[in-house]
């Protein structure tokens, strides 16, 4: 081996590499740009799952335009008035109330539904609902293979043993991924209600009330004792289905009591200790289970 | 020094007739990566252009004042180009950012990615190692060592090359984007099937000039 070469080629990338770190120096102090240090602090502030509710790609990108002042600190949907303060702290903003929303499932049938057909394909409800208008007979029915469980980036929602997505609002941060998930979202299967909401209809149907009858025994039969009920005239039969009024429903519970189909449910951070989805009344409820199985067995005999 | 006519057919050869992305295939992850759309790509294809010059102008320095008299360029020439190379990228994102925030926004993470492109490392090679590239070796007529200025004419044409061919490749995939094409063959597909057809066009053009 000639020493020399190995000395020479040592000495040739050593001169080069110094050579170009010395010019990298140089040019990092030169054309050093001061970045916002506003940005990095919004940036931990925002949850980080880059959920895009709030319109933009990144969690990143919205700090930046929340810094810019292109985004108002209430824009993340997913963060609610805990970040949007945090962020109005940083940016000196006023504090705004964010309209923290959470998703909530318009349907109660799960296996109270009459299936159409036995459907034996992939199990995913995008897939189900293109054959045939959907396994059930219900068209607005939750098909219940769960794709709206799998998109959530929040790990917010469960199926529950009768096939229904239940949503934690614990962890719900209203970012509507589920929601443009939903093969059925669109007619608002499932539908971003205000996080307060007390109650929520279990029911999305909109045929008429016999033919709903035929495909599930957990369906609004519109027969407004819900209405008649209501002290705070929050709740309404809007055609043929009982439609809450969030602005003025006080959560008393007392559409919930009279509900001969029990397909309203108490919901939300509203209630009183109520934190999880539709614990305590109604059809969508584990607690509730075995009064469904009862009520499905009398009606059945 | 070689005549006008030649450092012409040095760059028409470059830039066409062994145009680096559609007759070499060299350098095709910027070309499907950054043609979704004409205003990166132009982007990409303007500081490509700026990357390679000042990249084989370096190197070419590097090769005929340090390695070449060492000895050692025979087997030192990629480490050093790379080092180079990525010094140069590294240095042009630190200008764009402080000098244009709007190009550096628009080529994101493709500047970057410029460090560790083989066109550029390819181009560098080219202009500055003697012999390394027939098609200089054709031309130039002097064991394939390219002058300073002839390795300048020469990475300009390829980078020129490179720019139109990814400048093209990016008008048409936003005319497929309106075009009634099949729902199985949208996106990537009929962007591969459009790069065949691009390159055979090219190809087309071997031989001319001998070259």
């Amino acid at each position: 081996m000639d020493l020399m070469l190995i000395l020479k080629a040592v000495g040739a990338l050593a001169v080069i590499g110094v050579a170009t770190s010395a010019v990298l120096a140089v040019a990092a102090k030169r054309f050093y740009v001061e970045v916002d240090p506003r940005i990095e602090a919004v940036l931990a502030a925002l949850p980080g799952s880059n959920c895009g509710a709030c319109g933009n790609p990144s969690c990143f990108m919205s700090a930046e335009r929340m810094v810019a002042g292109d985004l108002a600190p209430n824009a993340c949907v997913a963060g609610g008035q805990t970040v949007a303060d945090a962020v109005a702290l940083i940016l000196g903003a006023d504090a705004c109330e964010a309209v923290a929303v959470v998703s909530a499932r318009h349907c109660g049938g799960g296996d109270r539904a009459v299936r159409a057909y036995e459907y034996a394909g992939v199990r995913s409800c995008a897939a189900a609902a293109r054959l045939a208008g959907g396994p059930l007979l219900c068209s607005a029915g939750c098909i219940g293979f769960g794709d709206c469980v799998r998109a959530c980036p929040f790990d917010a929602m469960h199926l529950n043993e009768r096939g229904l997505p239940v949503v934690d609002l614990e962890k719900c941060t209203g970012c509507g991924v589920c929601v443009k998930e939903c093969p059925r979202g669109q007619i608002s299967l499932l539908e971003l209600v205000p996080e307060m909401a007390p109650v929520v209809v279990r029911c999305n149907a909109r045929d008429k009330v016999k033919a709903r009858k035929q495909g599930c025994s957990a369906c609004c039969i519109a027969c407004k004792k819900c209405e008649r009920a209501c002290p705070s005239d929050a709740i309404h039969v809007i055609d043929m289905l009982a439609v809450v009024d969030y602005d003025k429903c006080t959560g008393c519970g007392a559409c919930v009591e009279v509900c001969p189909q029990n397909c309203i449910d108490l919901f939300g951070r509203g209630g009183d200790a109520v934190a999880l989805d539709g614990v305590g009344h109604g059809t969508g409820d584990t607690a509730a289970q075995e009064t469904d199985v009862a009520g499905v067995a009398g009606a059945g005999a | 020094m070689s005549s006008v006519s030649q450092l012409a057919l040095l760059f028409v050869g470059a830039a066409l007739i062994n145009n680096i992305l559609l007759t070499r295939f060299i350098g095709l992850c910027p070309f499907f990566g950054v043609s979704s759309n004409m205003e990166t790509s132009i982007g990409m294809s303007l500081s490509v252009i700026f990357v390679m010059v000042m990249s084989s102008t370096a190197t070419w320095v590097v090769w005929e004042f340090v390695l070449a008299p060492l000895g050692v360029g025979e087997f030192l020439y990629i480490p050093a180009f790379i080092l180079i190379i990525a010094s140069l990228v590294q240095f042009v994102e630190m200008y764009l950012r402080k000098a244009s925030p709007v190009l550096y926004r628009a080529m994101g993470i493709y500047l970057p990615l410029i460090t560790t492109n083989c066109a550029v490392l390819a181009t560098a090679t080219e202009a500055a190692k003697p012999g390394f590239f027939k098609m200089n070796l054709a031309i130039t007529n002097s064991a394939g060592a390219l002058s300073l200025g002839e390795a300048l004419v020469y990475t300009l044409g390829v980078s020129v090359g490179f720019g139109f061919a990814l400048v093209t490749f990016a008008a048409l995939r936003e005319r497929l984007e309106l075009a009634p094409v099949s729902r199985l063959m949208k996106g990537a597909p009929i962007a591969f099937i459009t790069a065949g057809l691009l390159s055979l066009a090219y190809v087309g053009m071997s031989g001319w000039f001998g070259l």
